[in-house]
């Protein structure tokens, strides 16, 4: 970096668009609020529910236009919760899309016509969505898709993988894991934020394990649902709105740049630059709203494990039985995938002998995307993962631990 | 702290957009200049003093000015008009982001998808980026930083361009009439414009060729 | 766009090159008798296209940018293909985003201007080819039709995949030899207007563009009852006319040929019992207008 960046102190600037404390154009019990009260002041209340509820009542305060909806599983009861606050008022658009394809090319169509809009997806529906979300990141489009992840390959398996979050990687969206519930609703509220801040302008993928995450009930603590953020400003995007209300009127979004000369490559490989700053710039704002892209427990010990989403939750199980045994182990929670914390990571792990990624996919992505940042990297054991919905409970991490220490073992260590 | 400095060209086959390479953009009331983060002030001082100093100074202004689409953008428009005529530097249009492909005028027209042509054609030192979509502006920049040895600066109406080697940032008129005093305050100082002569084409109409080729 | 934001800032006014202050002068924006007479007498929305020398979609392009009711509110959803190439030179705003997704797109788009823009009846034109359409867009396109979606589609069909060098599609007649169809293709031309007819279009047009009046008049009807009922159909035959062997000043003459009676594109229209009365009510109103702006302009002569 040029320069340290104070992200302790950043205040989010305000939108012009609208008066902060008008009320909202869609539910007149809820008032325009500044997302840094919203997110740092305002007074909360804890509540018991669902994952997917939550997904509901994070939307409840997000000032969406739009939302289209495909059933599957496990995302289909938000989906459907989106659609009761439809039929209440909260948005001004709601309805079924034929299939995820089509669904994320109509999130498209909105929000290349300025609007802020919110899906979600699982599992193969991700995959059949596919071809849009390089499109959506090209065309710097804000869409917030909520990925409650789940198994892709045959046979077929609704349990929860985290694979598809592997292939959106390097679409140009950003991606956030969410651990927990509370996770789910803060990241939701301050994914629109900083995916819409002028200089980073991308889709973000919100992503959970599946039912782990949404269909199990956990306390979150909610601000009171009178307060929504401000609208979207299509006229502070890094492109022209198609609303036919913006210069230049002659204006293709976005038109081919292939003519088989050097100039046109020239134009096509600095895009694709262009999408790649932009996930490097969102990390300031991101740190702002939901603190460092990395969570770390106890790094000063020489076995760490890290990962992201509720293999986190595992780990800390797994930590707390090690502890029982005298191992002594530490912890890093990754919540954003991209930008990946590079620095960070590095960082937290200089110290550490034996790292431990234990992770719910066959591949060992996140292992290997570890392994990248780190010098000495032979430290790191690419495990335990499990696939196809299988759990992965915490005394097979502790195994994994204790087979590498040299150790006496459960016989419960796994490898996908 | 990166040691990525953003200077003139030409970087590279494919430059590298200077966020990739640690450059971040300025806070509010900051601009940066080579990468380095300076005050406001500084920033537009110093973008004023390497307008005087070039050659062949350039003012490419893009679609949010050229077109009078809010009030706003024609102050803006008439704000850069008076910058140009007291530097006194070269205003070619960006009048929009279609590949023109290959039949861009370079003389008299600047277009994102290959804006080194324009720089290239008509020997462009200094330049600067007002009005262009934040997005087709830092397109512009790594393509003239690639290939062209052409110092770029860019005046956004958002937060900056880390491609540009100077930027300022949250520019509205008094911003613009800023760096315009700026530069008369530097002249009646003794700083001498080095802009070779030239003369500012007119289109109109009826004349479909640049005032000064008939 | 509202009309008085299309014009350039004074201050720079001189340094924009012709075609653009001819756009702003010349253009028919905003001009509601505007229609495809008005090419050659004034500045057109499209600047210039890499389409081959005689191609009918050219023309065709041209007649509809010159007789869209409100270009200054339109915006149009293209698809990967031929009209693609062009499109960025069209002086109204458009989309391009995938093969094959137009209509999905054009759903979310008409939606969101109806959510921002309340009071402003923004128009969305879907306007793709053949394999767009009908092949690899099929779902979209008749599920957004299903949806009753309050937007035009155009297809320019040309009966084969042109841009990538004369494919088989479903459009194109049986027993035809192409690439991919090596022995003739095997199935009948998809009925595509009668498709339309029943997934819920009140309008549907088959034609070809030799008649730039009909061509008009077809493209207004579909507009203007996809502002007040839903989705509207026009299928334009612009034969390709480099992939089935004809020379740059045939194409007009292959057009005939194929609206001739027995032909693939006698001229079609489809269109409910209620749309029928409705165009008829414009129409008489048009007519009105017309006569007293007629009137109007006589008396002030005079005066």
């Amino acid at each position: 970096m040029n320069k340290p960046v104070d992200v302790q102190n950043r205040v989010l600037k305000g939108y012009s668009n609208v008066q902060i404390g008008e009320k909202s154009k869609y539910k007149d019990t809820q008032t325009y609020t500044d997302p840094n009260f919203l997110f740092n002041e305002a007074e909360v209340t804890p509540a018991f529910m669902t994952g997917s509820e939550v997904i509901k009542e994070a939307i409840r305060r997000a000032n969406i236009d739009l939302s289209v909806a495909y059933p599957i599983t496990p995302q289909s009861e938000a989906a459907a919760l989106i659609g009761e606050l439809y039929a209440e008022g909260y948005m001004g658009d709601y309805f079924r899309g034929e299939n995820e394809f089509g669904v994320m090319s109509q999130c498209a169509g909105a929000a290349f016509g300025g609007a802020r809009v919110f899906t979600t997806t699982a599992g193969p529906g991700t995959l059949r969505a596919f071809e849009n979300f390089p499109m959506w990141a090209g065309s710097r489009l804000p869409i917030q898709v909520c990925v409650t992840m789940r198994g892709v390959n045959s046979p077929l398996s609704i349990q929860p993988d985290t694979l598809e979050m592997f292939f959106l990687l390097e679409t140009g969206m950003l991606i956030w894991h969410a651990e927990t519930a509370q996770d789910l609703f803060d990241f939701i509220l301050k994914g629109f934020i900083v995916a819409e801040m002028p200089d980073v302008h991308l889709p973000i993928a919100v992503c959970c394990d599946g039912f782990f995450v949404t269909h199990t009930k956990d306390t979150v603590a909610l601000p009171d649902e009178k307060y929504v953020l401000p609208p979207y400003d299509p006229y502070k995007s890094p492109v022209v709105c198609m609303d036919m209300e913006s210069a230049p009127v002659r204006m293709m979004r976005d038109p081919f740049v292939m003519k088989s000369n050097y100039i046109s490559y020239m134009t096509q490989a600095s895009w694709q630059l262009e999408v790649r700053a932009a996930i490097e710039r969102s990390r300031k704002y991101t740190k702002a709203l939901i603190g460092d892209l990395i969570e770390c427990e106890n790094i000063d010990r020489e076995i760490i494990m890290i990962g992201s989403g509720t293999a986190v939750s595992q780990a800390r199980e797994a930590i707390r039985l090690l502890g029982l045994d005298g191992i002594p182990v530490g912890l890093v929670k990754i919540k954003t995938l991209r930008p990946f914390p590079h620095e960070e990571i590095a960082e937290a792990l200089k110290d550490a002998k034996k790292i431990f990624v234990p992770e719910f996919n066959v591949a060992g992505y996140l292992a290997r995307e570890i392994k990248a940042v780190l010098p000495n990297n032979d430290r790191v054991v690419a495990g335990p993962h499990v696939a196809g919905g299988m759990t992965m409970p915490s005394e097979v991490i502790a195994d994994e631990v204790k087979k590498a220490l040299g150790m006496k073992t459960s016989g419960m260590t796994a490898r996908g | 702290m990166s040691d990525y400095k953003v200077v003139p060209g030409p970087e590279a086959f494919l430059p590298p957009a200077a966020a990739m390479m640690g450059i971040e953009l300025p806070d509010p009331g900051e601009g940066h200049i080579e990468g380095r983060i300076v005050p406001e002030d500084e920033a537009i001082e110093h973008a004023a003093r390497k307008f005087l100093g070039a050659k062949v100074p350039t003012i490419f202004p893009g679609p949010q000015i050229l077109w009078h689409w809010n009030e706003s953008a024609a102050i803006k428009a008439a704000c850069v008009r008076e910058m140009a005529e007291i530097l006194p530097a070269r205003l070619i249009p960006m009048a929009d982001y279609r590949p023109k492909y290959p039949k861009i005028n370079p003389e008299v027209e600047i277009n994102p998808n290959h804006p080194n042509l324009t720089i290239w054609h008509n020997k462009i030192d200094v330049c600067l980026f007002v009005g262009v979509h934040c997005h087709q502006a830092n397109l512009a920049l790594k393509i003239i930083r690639g290939g062209t040895s052409c110092y770029t600066m860019a005046a956004c109406g958002m937060s900056g361009h880390e491609d540009a080697c100077l930027t300022i940032r949250d520019v509205h008129e008094d911003t613009l009439r800023k760096l315009t005093a700026c530069i008369k305050k530097l002249k009646a100082e003794g700083v001498k414009s080095q802009a070779e002569p030239f003369e500012q084409f007119r289109f109109s109409r009826e004349d479909r060729k640049p005032a000064y080729l008939t | 766009m509202s009309i008085e934001k299309i014009k350039i800032s004074e201050a720079l006014h001189d340094l924009m090159p012709p075609e653009y202050q001819d756009m702003v002068e010349d253009a028919t924006y905003g001009n509601q008798d505007r229609g495809w007479k008005d090419i050659g007498e004034s500045k057109e929305l499209i600047e210039q296209h890499s389409l081959c020398a005689g191609c009918p979609e050219s023309i065709a392009f041209r007649y509809i940018l010159a007789s869209l009711p409100a270009p200054e509110n339109t915006v149009f959803v293209g698809s990967t293909g031929c009209t693609s190439l062009v499109f960025p030179m069209v002086a109204v705003h458009n989309i391009h985003s995938l093969f094959g997704n137009q209509n999905a797109v054009a759903s979310g788009l008409k939606r969101a201007l109806k959510i921002r823009f309340p009071d402003v009846e923004k128009d969305v034109v879907v306007l793709a080819g053949d394999g767009a359409t009908v092949d690899i867009g099929l779902d979209y396109t008749m599920q957004s039709w299903f949806r009753g979606e309050k937007f035009t589609t155009i297809c320019f069909d040309n009966e084969l995949y042109a841009n990538t060098g004369g494919q088989e599609s479903g459009l194109m007649q049986k027993g035809f030899v192409a690439k991919m169809a090596p022995v003739g293709k095997l199935f009948d031309k998809v009925r595509l207007p009668e498709i339309a007819r029943e997934s819920g279009c009140h309008y549907v047009a088959c034609l070809t563009v030799s008649k730039p009046n009909r061509v008009e008049k077809v493209l207004k009807n579909a507009i203007l009852v996809a502002r007040e009922f839903g989705p509207t159909y026009i299928q334009l035959y612009t034969p390709c006319i480099l992939e089935i062997g004809k020379q740059s000043m045939e194409g007009l003459d292959e057009m005939k040929d194929s609206e001739a009676i027995g032909g693939r594109f006698v001229f079609k229209e489809y269109m409910t019992d209620e749309v029928k009365e409705f165009l008829k009510q414009k129409d008489a109103e048009e007519k009105d207008r017309k006569k007293a702006a007629k009137l109007a302009a006589k008396e002030a002569a005079k005066a």
